[in-house]
């Protein structure tokens, strides 16, 4: 990471391949084109939308190289995982000797061996450190004074441990690293459903796949509120009931934004649905006939015509449109027409049906839809993420500059004073700097 | 009223650009300090009108449901800042410009550099106020956060550093070749453009992981490689890939120069493209 000034004995070739800044470059640029791969090509979808989208070739091509679960595939993961190794290695190679520089402080010899920036007068004094360190104050901080016999030496230094913030930010970035490591492999993460009163627990990870919890979680009620009747919801809101060993634990509200944790698990307020709360109430018309009919969900009711109907789902708000209910119409041994009836909308009816069908009443509940999540790793997640604070402040607001008077005594009793000064990073700082102390220190010089 | 506002701040920030130039140009310092007096001007109103939108804002969602007691006051404030749209956010990021380039970069900010930097903010305005819808929404409870205000304003200085990094490439790359007494030293704008870089890079840092925190507290997710998410990432790698070899391999000048513009497309491409042409968990920007 940083050029050695020692010279070090030759490394084996692996080594010098592992911390060099081609192979970090190299994966960065692989990263970032698997990336925008990743944002082109839809992601997590079923099968079939490959085929359709990209043809048969293209499509089995992108489903049997991972390409529509990118993130996840071996390959990408082999490229985080060398770029992890990579920065490892880095930090193995270049920490100890970081470490070792920023434990320098500015002595005696360092000072001396600073290159010169100007000189000026000082007139005869028996002690004139204090009256130097009273000016170089105003620049700079309060310096240190070492007093010799025919000479008087102060020091002053800033971002001693600016080495180590580059460190401290590689090691930050490998702290999260491996908390999405530890949140892939320990972690779990699914969605639970809950009808209002409803008991439950497990969790479903896929759609076949359930995992259990070790308590018991209850939804008590739940609210979904709208800014206006069909419009945007303006928040949801589950007050759950936690039990452990039968007993009840905790009673707690989770909203969007506040999730609640029990028991090792947090539950995110992630959606809501409905659910039908008894017999769909229809108004059937059939040319000059009409009848009002009550449709319970999923079971086929007769119509006048010989047809059958069934109720397959509600919405209690369908497209921002309010209440409606999705039917299946058969006619016959075909498919089902299968199309969605609204209340408070009966003009958006489907023109082509035989029967006009106004729903009247659409009994329905809301149900909630929790994020369930256990992921050890968050906390290495957090941990990196404030590592990088501390990493930045000393790796670009510290840049280190060095400064140093040295007074020697003349014959005459006089004092005459070097300024002597580095600030390899931070050149104009360091420029400016230098003439507003030369110009104090002459003028303070002056009687 | 707002925006009325918003029109004379875009017409002062025309008018700035064309006084730096002519500034330049005639070589008048008179006129120089004419533009950075009407900048400062340009600022404050600016800064008026997003205050306006933030209290109108406030008011609206008071409406729905009015806050209790002072606690609920401050929330409902921060709430309601005004960035949670494609439109405000245009807003502030063409507020960002000025308010970087006047507060942070206050030495380097004349001349062609000075025209680059309104006439971009002068772009962004005109843009949100001819094109973009600018209804105050509803919150959606997603939105609902103490992290959004944070999150946003971070992402947005740095895209505005980055931008203040391009233009101040843009000019490197012309005048390079052929090196003027009234313009800066290519080796000053150099260094320029590496400080604004390492300002955006910060910045869009945190802006990342306040990002991270609010999508773990909100979705249960810290990273969930949204399009959004990821184009950041991609912008981070760039403008990471320019401080290594800038630091470790010391490229300077045209490379860098050029990198930076590479950056800013990567940028422009997160905060534009990935709202028209991608669709993800940000897709409420449009």
């Amino acid at each position: 990471m940083t050029p050695d000034s020692a010279p070090s004995p030759p490394q084996p070739r692996l080594w010098r391949w592992l911390t060099s800044i081609r192979l970090t470059v190299f994966l960065l640029l692989v990263l970032a084109a698997v990336a925008v791969v990743g944002t082109l090509v839809p992601q997590d979808q079923p099968p079939g939308q490959y085929l359709a989208r990209y043809g048969e070739t293209l499509g089995r091509l992108l489903w049997a190289g991972g390409i529509h679960r990118i993130y996840y595939s071996p390959w990408f993961l082999l490229a985080v995982f060398l770029l992890a190794l990579n920065i490892l290695a880095c930090l193995v190679h270049g920490l100890p000797q970081a470490v070792r520089r920023s434990r320098q402080r500015l002595d005696w010899d360092a000072g001396q061996a600073l290159p010169d920036r100007g000189r000026f007068p000082w007139p005869p004094d028996p002690d004139p450190g204090p009256g130097v360190a009273r000016l170089l104050r105003r620049e700079l901080g309060r310096p240190r004074v070492l007093v010799l016999p025919d000479r008087q030496v102060l020091l002053w230094q800033w971002g001693r441990f600016r080495p180590l913030g580059p460190y401290l930010v590689h090691l930050a970035l490998l702290l999260v690293l491996a908390g999405g490591l530890i949140g892939k492999f320990w972690g779990v993460e699914g969605q639970l459903p809950l009808l209002v009163g409803e008991e439950a627990q497990a969790f479903q990870k896929e759609p076949r796949l359930m995992v259990p919890l070790p308590f018991h979680i209850r939804l008590d009620s739940f609210q979904v509120d709208f800014y206006e009747e069909g419009g945007a919801p303006k928040e949801f809101r589950s007050d759950l009931t936690f039990f452990k060993n039968g007993r009840e634990a905790l009673k707690a509200v989770c909203r969007v934004n506040e999730p609640v944790t029990f028991g090792g698990f947090t539950f995110y307020q992630a959606s809501y649905g409905s659910q039908p709360g008894g017999p769909v109430r229809l108004k059937v018309e059939h040319g000059a006939s009409s009848d009002t009919l009550e449709a319970p969900l999923r079971r086929p009711v007769d119509l006048p015509g010989g047809d059958q109907l069934l109720v397959l789902r509600v919405d209690g708000n369908f497209q921002g449109y309010g209440p409606a209910v999705q039917l299946a119409l058969r006619r016959g041994p075909g498919h089902p027409l299968v199309f969605w009836a609204l209340q408070k909308h009966p003009e958006l009816a489907v023109p082509s049906l035989p029967y006009r069908i106004v729903p009247e009443d659409i009994p329905f509940k809301y149900y909630s839809v929790l994020q369930v999540k256990r992921d050890p790793g968050v906390w290495w997640v957090y941990a990196g993420f404030l590592l990088f604070l501390p990493g930045f402040y000393l790796a670009f607001l510290r840049p280190p500059q060095r400064w140093a008077v040295v007074l020697t005594k003349t014959p005459g009793g006089a004092w005459e004073g070097r300024l002597l000064g580095t600030g390899p990073r931070s050149r104009e700082d360091f420029q400016a700097r230098q003439e507003r102390l030369l110009a104090l220190l002459q003028k303070g010089a002056a009687p | 009223m707002t925006s009325l506002l918003l029109g004379a701040v875009m017409l002062a920030y025309l008018v700035v650009g064309l006084l730096f130039l002519m500034g330049e140009l005639w070589a008048s310092p008179r006129l120089r300090y004419a533009a950075v007096l009407l900048f400062w001007a340009g600022l404050g109103m600016h800064t008026a009108a997003l205050l306006g939108r933030w209290l109108e804002s406030y008011q609206l969602a008071a409406l729905h449901s009015p806050p209790a007691g002072w606690a609920g006051v401050v929330q409902l404030v921060v709430f309601q800042a005004p960035l949670s749209n494609f439109y405000e956010s245009l807003v502030f990021f063409s507020w960002c410009l000025p308010a970087l380039g006047l507060l942070g970069f206050r030495r380097h900010l004349a001349g062609y550099l000075g025209a680059v930097a309104a006439l971009l903010a002068c772009l962004l305005l005109a843009y949100a106020s001819l094109w973009v819808d600018s209804r105050i929404k509803p919150l959606m409870p997603a939105l609902k956060s103490n992290w959004l205000l944070i999150h946003v304003v971070t992402a947005f200085l740095g895209y505005a550093a980055f931008a203040l990094a391009f233009g101040t490439a843009l000019l490197y790359l012309a005048t390079e070749r052929r090196p003027r007494a009234s313009l800066p030293a290519p080796a000053q704008l150099d260094r320029l453009i590496y400080r604004a870089t390492v300002l955006g890079f910060l910045l869009l840092t945190l802006g990342i992981l306040t990002g991270a925190v609010w999508a773990e507290t909100a979705w249960g997710r810290y990273w969930s490689w949204d399009p959004k998410e990821t184009w950041s990432l991609i912008t981070w790698l760039i403008y990471a890939a320019l401080l290594h070899a800038r630091l470790l391999k010391g490229w300077q000048g045209r490379r860098i120069a050029w990198l930076a513009v590479l950056g800013f497309m990567a940028v422009l491409f997160t905060y534009f493209g990935v709202s028209f042409l991608l669709s993800g968990l940000h897709s409420y920007l449009t």
